[in-house]
């Protein structure tokens, strides 16, 4: 069912079609108020009359306690999950949003089955993280704290609404249909995220780590800028859809109707492609991830591969393959220079990650060559539709949604390995592998969870990180055979088989990097400074189980995510 | 609503899933007394795992024979349909059981063209493969259950039975899958998964020397096969580019590879699966692995010759009779047909004799388990000839005889393993307690490592002080030897006789020789089991050992005691005509019993009506009775029989005691030359087949070319992986060299990006 709205003046339907972000921004806002509320008083000049105004003064006990954002965030971030959720529960609703009327109306934002499966992926993701970071960075009550637990205590509010603004924003990539739209949701959660990276800024490496994300993000955040800019002089808006009622051309129909290809829009295409690589962290934008990654406590690592990498692919998905996609062989341009940053990537991504030694590193590395294997199904879907999609029925459709199953499954398997470093974290930083020796006689449930976490990453059957490389994997190499219409001689491939084939054989190489985390938790003696169990620190575990029992049946029965991400897929 | 068929995926799928739950918390616990004295040390958690097994298989099993009798017209029309195991019906599909176990699947509608991608398990249920769970499933418990009381109380196992239980129910989960498959592939996965447990437990005490060997010739030897069952599949896949059953027994499927001329590849390729079936179920030549494999605990001999591994190969075979039972392959297949009846009549003598000399009680049954599968082999074989030339009801009863046989050897020989066990523990208990008595003498344990408790030179007698055990061994023995209404005797009277019937046949007079083979064996096993049981449990106490023996250890006589009647019940399924329902040739179960009966006596003797031939399958039967029955025990009575001395036994037993004494009184010669002639060596040494392979095969064939794959392995193989893997590492060293840390050299970096980049893309525009 398919609804148009105009922003904010229909009220009703605005709320319902937004309700989950509008979840978030009260959630924001109540947690700038609650903690505040305290028993202030206010005299009325000239009298001895006294109003509570309950806003500053001594807090109350409810309000001061420490753990409350946390509590706050937690049942924001459940309360927009299922209001997602349920608007796509049934039959599925699909709201055009739309800035004024008439002739000014501008397409503003979608809200379909694609923008609902993401925003669930990253409340999901985020809705984890919030959970782990009340054991990562406890809140405790009590006269005499330390000063870092005053440090902490005090900082609560600040990390949940960081949070929930990059929920925010997050929320608006997934349903722009502008790109402006689209780059001010991208910066509001970037923002966000940069200081969440930097979040333990008194550790040198949580700076320097932060700092440099900061700088280079910024950069490639300008150049993106940039790209857009470019795009608006060429098209006049920056809308993705035409817009009958305006008559205003969008971005998608200009492209297609273009001769050859226009200096400007094509420079544009390189910036925008620039901005969102860096997200999506394609080598040579990938520098400042691993520094990122490393000095950022674990969950935000988790958060940076899966949900922000997540946010950079719809940019890639909105861009490549629903403006730019070649429909006529000409406009094409972008397809082979990807396809090479493709195999860069993963390449560079998994050789890296063979020589790394610290963990969180390695899974920085391993998360780039993830990335390589995604923008390899990019390049197999543009090549797809340039090819005329008579040959292999489907086959596109298949790969874009191989690549959103994927997104989606990386919160359980990539996210779960970070919750577990989280965990280890607690007894000091992870600089090296031996931080993790020896993890299988100090808890063996969570070695366990850890290396089913690596295998899953390796892809190794029956658990989803299989699935989705199988999905990637054979979603290309049906697209290769494009031209092969009977019998298969190697002439008759088309060259995206070939990336295939590195896909493949990077993710032989991968196994070995993950294999070795299991080697190290399994069979060595742990350092003298890591002998005692584990700390209890029950709402990681929590998570972790989360994760693992995910990773699990995902692996085993996919069909429904599957299926939805097919929907999804089919709404782009 | 959910129907048993919902549920038989957990059938394979709980077994699996307790093998890491028992490791792991085995793992935790092993050493604390709860673990060790309520749990069993993980027998408990395996016992219960394989009783909601044993259920679910009973459910699943109702739920199909009410569907195929009518009886249970709700389930009629539902997923459990009926199937013949000879043929694929249209609506075979239907026992897949749906997506919902389809664990990849992939759907995209769009416009005409589906493309789909599915790669599942489902389940294929037919009468051969339902006869097969619930002995598989049935066994597995009681083994579960006995291996509480043989297991536990052994001191030797202390704190590592967990393995075992672990073990052992991902062995159980192997044969569960491997019977419910609905497709080749799947088969050959859990057969697999059998392979390695058998390799597991075999070598249990991987400590000892000779367990470790044995594990090691099990694995090679049954590998062997494999990989020609693997070749096999390879050739069907490229034949029928499915596996899935369903699709190769279809007309259609068999229509096109006789439009391409491809039956002698079809042959090839079953060929090839058999020879998988013969490593797998121990045949001649691939048999070296099974007597050696009784260095595994006693249970897992249990395991392996009864409840799962060695039907395995049967089971294949099994699953091949559709292809010689299909119209349009008639008389193409009937070589490969002869050759498994050859191999299976070569091996039921050539077993049964080298079991004449063994002095080991597990021995003697290992042997016995491959005359008797070769038994089966042999009916296999020669309902396969007759199917693909056109003699169906005979083929159908020989089909239905060999999975009769399958059932009750099964039980049987579950059963004498128990009580094998059950002796040999209690043995080992009395030879401990006489040393702990005889004081602290320091070489006590000297003196322990001479006795053999499982040598029956040293038993005898022991009918008095193990009743239970030696009503088990009894009865037991009694099936597999075929004294007539017990066991046995209903499916080898079969087999036997549709063997000769072929043979007699118009063209089938190259499967004599498998018939006369079968004859001659049926009186050796009249002899080697009556030898085996008069030498353990009749006569006098052999040694002072055998005199302290008491039946005493818990869960042991439980199974025993329910295997006996289950094998004394045979008749029962005999009379409901189980031999005509089992291969679905002659419609269903018979509540009519007594009737019943005298059909099936009859057709025992006369499979597939009165013809000319009649008469000389009367003689036939006649002369099998005579030699197992009266010829095999007597002289056995002869040589081992004889009176205990103080005990008495149970009036059940005394009258055999009674009557052995008397035989052996009046009629004992003396076996001496015999025992001490080349021949008895020869049979020692297992005909010198063992010593074949091991000197000639091994030394000039085996070692030089392992030799050779040894340095392409080192060289070729790991040289290419280590040089990747330096290569990477260098790589990987030298680009993490760029990643300087320096927030400027990223950005110098990222400007590069963008240049390569927008070159790329204008070079391309």
């Amino acid at each position: 069912m398919v609804t148009e709205v105009q922003l904010f003046t229909e009220g009703g339907q605005t709320w319902e079609a937004l309700a989950p972000e509008i979840t978030l921004l009260l959630g924001v806002v109540m947690m700038l108020i609650i903690p505040n509320l305290g028993d202030a008083k206010w005299r009325i000049p000239m009298t001895q009359i006294r109003l509570p105004v309950l806003f500053g003064g001594k807090r109350f006990r409810a309000t001061s306690d420490p753990q409350l954002p946390a509590m706050l965030a937690v049942a924001t971030l459940l309360t927009a999950l299922w209001q997602a959720v349920m608007s796509q529960s049934g039959e599925g609703q699909t709201w055009y949003l739309t800035s004024g009327s008439g002739a000014e109306a501008n397409l503003m934002l979608r809200v379909d089955a694609f923008s609902r499966l993401m925003e669930s992926v990253f409340y999901i993701a985020l809705l984890l993280i919030s959970v782990a970071m009340i054991d990562r960075m406890p809140a405790k009550r009590g006269k005499s704290l330390q000063m870092k637990q005053m440090i902490n205590n005090r900082r609560q509010a600040d990390f949940y609404i960081l949070l929930l603004m990059s929920a925010i924003g997050m929320s608006i990539v997934t349903m722009a249909m502008d790109l402006f739209m689209f780059f001010v949701g991208l910066e509001i959660a970037s923002l966000a995220i940069f200081v969440l990276v930097a979040f333990q800024k008194e550790t040198p490496e949580g700076a320097e780590g932060g700092a440099k994300y900061f700088i280079v993000g910024a950069i490639s955040s300008a150049v993106g800028l940039y790209g857009l800019s470019l795009l608006y002089i060429w098209n006049g808006n920056l809308q993705l859809l035409s817009n009958s009622v305006t008559g205003q051309i969008g971005l998608v129909e200009a492209w297609g109707a273009m001769d050859g290809v226009g200096a400007l829009p094509l420079l544009g295409l390189c910036f925008v492609l620039v901005g969102f690589a860096f997200k999506v962290s394609a080598v040579p934008f990938h520098f400042a991830a691993p520094d990122a990654y490393s000095g950022a406590s674990a969950p935000i690592g988790g958060l940076l591969a899966t949900v922000s990498k997540a946010m950079g692919f719809i940019g890639l998905i909105r861009v490549l393959a629903m403006i730019a996609s070649p429909e006529a062989e000409s406009s094409a341009v972008w397809m082979m220079g990807l396809g090479i940053i493709s195999l860069v990537t993963m390449t560079w991504g998994n050789l890296a990650a063979l020589g790394s030694d610290n963990p969180k590193r390695m899974l920085a590395y391993s998360s780039v060559a993830h990335a390589g294997y995604m923008l390899a199904g990019l390049t197999a879907y543009g090549a797809w539709i340039g090819e005329g999609n008579e040959a292999t029925t489907g086959a596109g459709e298949w790969i874009l949604a191989a690549i959103l199953f994927h997104l989606a499954v990386l919160v359980a398997f990539k996210l779960g390995a970070f919750l577990v470093l989280a965990l280890v974290e607690l007894d000091g930083p992870i600089t090296s592998s031996k931080d993790l020796a020896g993890l299988a006689k100090r808890d063996p449930i969570i070695a366990t969870a850890m290396f089913i976490f690596m295998l899953s990453l390796a892809g190794v059957p029956p658990l989803a990180g299989f699935m989705s490389k199988f999905l990637l994997i054979g979603g290309i190499v049906k697209m290769s055979l494009v031209d092969a219409a009977s019998g298969v001689a190697m002439s008759d491939l088309h060259w995206t088989f070939w990336l295939a084939l590195a896909v493949f054989l990077n993710s032989a190489i991968s196994i070995f990097y993950y294999l070795r985390i299991g080697v190290v938790m399994f069979f060595d003696a742990p350092p003298n400074d890591r002998r005692k169990p584990l700390a209890h620190a029950w709402y990681i575990r929590f998570t972790i189980w989360a994760c693992l029992t995910g990773t699990l049946l995902i692996g085993l029965n996919a069909d429904f995510l599957i299926e939805y991400c097919q929907t999804a897929a089919a709404t782009i | 609503m959910m129907s048993a068929i919902d549920y038989a995926l957990l059938i394979p799928i709980l077994p699996i899933v307790a093998f890491p739950v028992i490791l792991f918390i085995g793992q935790m616990f092993n050493g604390m007394p709860s673990w060790r004295n309520a749990w069993k040390e993980g027998g408990t958690i395996a016992v219960v795992v394989l009783g909601v097994v044993l259920g679910l298989s009973l459910s699943l099993i109702s739920g199909y024979i009410g569907a195929v009798s009518g009886w249970d017209a709700s389930n009629a029309s539902g997923e459990v349909s009926a199937h013949s195991a000879t043929e694929a019906n249209d609506d075979a599909v239907s026992a897949n059981v749906g997506e919902y176990d389809s664990w990849i699947n992939f759907h995209i509608t769009d416009g005409d063209n589906l493309i789909s991608e599915s790669f599942g398990f489902g389940i294929y249920l037919d009468h051969a493969s339902v006869m097969l769970l619930f002995v598989a499933s049935f066994l597995c418990l009681m083994i579960g259950i006995f291996s509480l009381g043989y297991m536990n109380t052994d001191e030797i196992n202390l704190d590592r039975n967990h393995r075992f239980y672990a073990e052992f129910l991902l062995f159980s989960a192997g044969m569960f899958g491997m019977v419910l498959a609905d497709d080749f592939l799947w088969l050959f996965i859990f057969w697999e998964i059998m392979g390695l447990c058998s390799y597991l437990l075999i070598g249990f005490y991987y400590d000892k020397p000779s367990a470790a060997y044995a594990a090691k010739k099990a694995f090679l030897t049954t590998r062997v096969g494999d990989v020609f069952l693997f070749i096999g599949l390879l050739m069907m896949w490229n034949l029928f580019n499915s596996l899935e059953f369903a699709t190769v027994w279809s007309d259609a499927a068999i229509a096109q590879v006789v439009a391409d001329g491809n039956q002698g590849q079809l042959h090839l390729a079953l060929g090839m699966m058999f020879i998988g079936a013969v490593g797998k179920s121990a045949q001649f030549p691939l048999h070296v692995w099974l007597p050696d494999a009784m260095e595994g605990p006693t249970p897992v001999s249990a395991l392996i010759h009864a409840a799962t591994m060695v039907n395995a190969g049967l089971y294949l075979v099994v699953r091949m009779i559709p292809f010689f039972a299909n119209d349009q392959l008639a008389g193409d297949l009937s070589t490969l047909a002869l050759t498994i009846a050859w191999i299976g009549g070569f091996t039921a003598v050539f077993a049964a004799l080298i079991a004449f000399v063994q002095k080991d009680i597990k021995k003697v049954l290992a042997y016995s388990t491959m005359s008797q599968l070769a038994y089966i082999f042999t009916g296999l074989g020669a309902a396969a000839w007759l199917l693909n030339n056109g003699h169906t009801t005979a083929g159908l009863f020989a089909f239905g005889a060999s999975l009769f046989h399958l059932f009750n050897h099964a039980m049987a020989k579950g059963m004498l393993f128990m009580a094998s066990g059950s002796v040999i523990h209690e043995m080992h208990h009395a030879h401990h307690k006489i040393n702990h008595s005889h004081g602290d003498h320091d070489d006590g344990h000297h003196e322990e490592d001479h006795f053999d408790a499982q040598d029956m030179t040293n038993m005898g007698g022991l009918a008095g002080k193990m009743p239970i055990t030696a009503t088990a061994m009894a009865v037991g023995s009694m099936s597999i030897i075929g004294i007539p209404l017990i066991g046995g005797f209903w499916s080898k009277e079969g087999i036997i006789a549709s063997t000769w019937k072929a043979a007699l046949t118009d063209g089938g007079f190259l499967l004599i020789g498998p018939a006369l083979l079968l004859l001659i064996g049926a009186g050796m096993t009249g002899f080697y089991m009556s030898r085996m049981w008069f030498m353990t449990f009749a006569g006098k106490a052999k040694t002072p050992v055998a005199d302290e023996v008491v039946e005493e250890t818990p869960f042991i006589p439980i199974p025993l005691v329910i295997l006996t009647f289950m094998t004394l019940g045979a008749i029962i399924l005999a009379s409901m005509h189980f031999i005509g329902w089992a291969s679905e040739g002659f419609g269903h179960f018979s509540l009519d019993i007594v009737s019943g009966l005298v059909h099936e006596l009859k057709h025992a003797f006369l499979p597939g009506g009165d013809d000319s031939v009649s008469s000389i399958l009367f003689l036939v039967t006649m002369l099998t009775i005579f030699l197992s029955m009266i010829l095999g025990p007597f002289t056995a009575m002869a040589l081992y029989g004889g009176r205990l001395d103080a005990y008495k036994a149970k009036p059940w037993l005394q009258w055999l005691i009674n009557l052995s004494h008397k035989v052996n009184r009046r009629s004992h010669f003396d076996n001496t030359a015999w025992a001490e002639s080349s021949l008895a060596e020869a049979l020692d040494k297992r005909l010198y087949i063992d010593d074949f392979y091991d000197n000639i095969c091994e030394k000039w064939i085996v070692v030089p070319f392992a030799n050779i794959c040894a340095w392409f392995d080192r060289r070729v193989i790991d040289g290419a992986v280590k040089g990747i893997e330096y290569g990477s590492q260098e790589t990987s060293t030298y680009i993490r060299s760029l990643t300087t840390g320096s927030a400027r050299d990223y950005i110098m970096m990222a400007v590069l990006g963008i240049f390569a980049i927008f070159l790329l893309i204008w070079g391309v525009a």
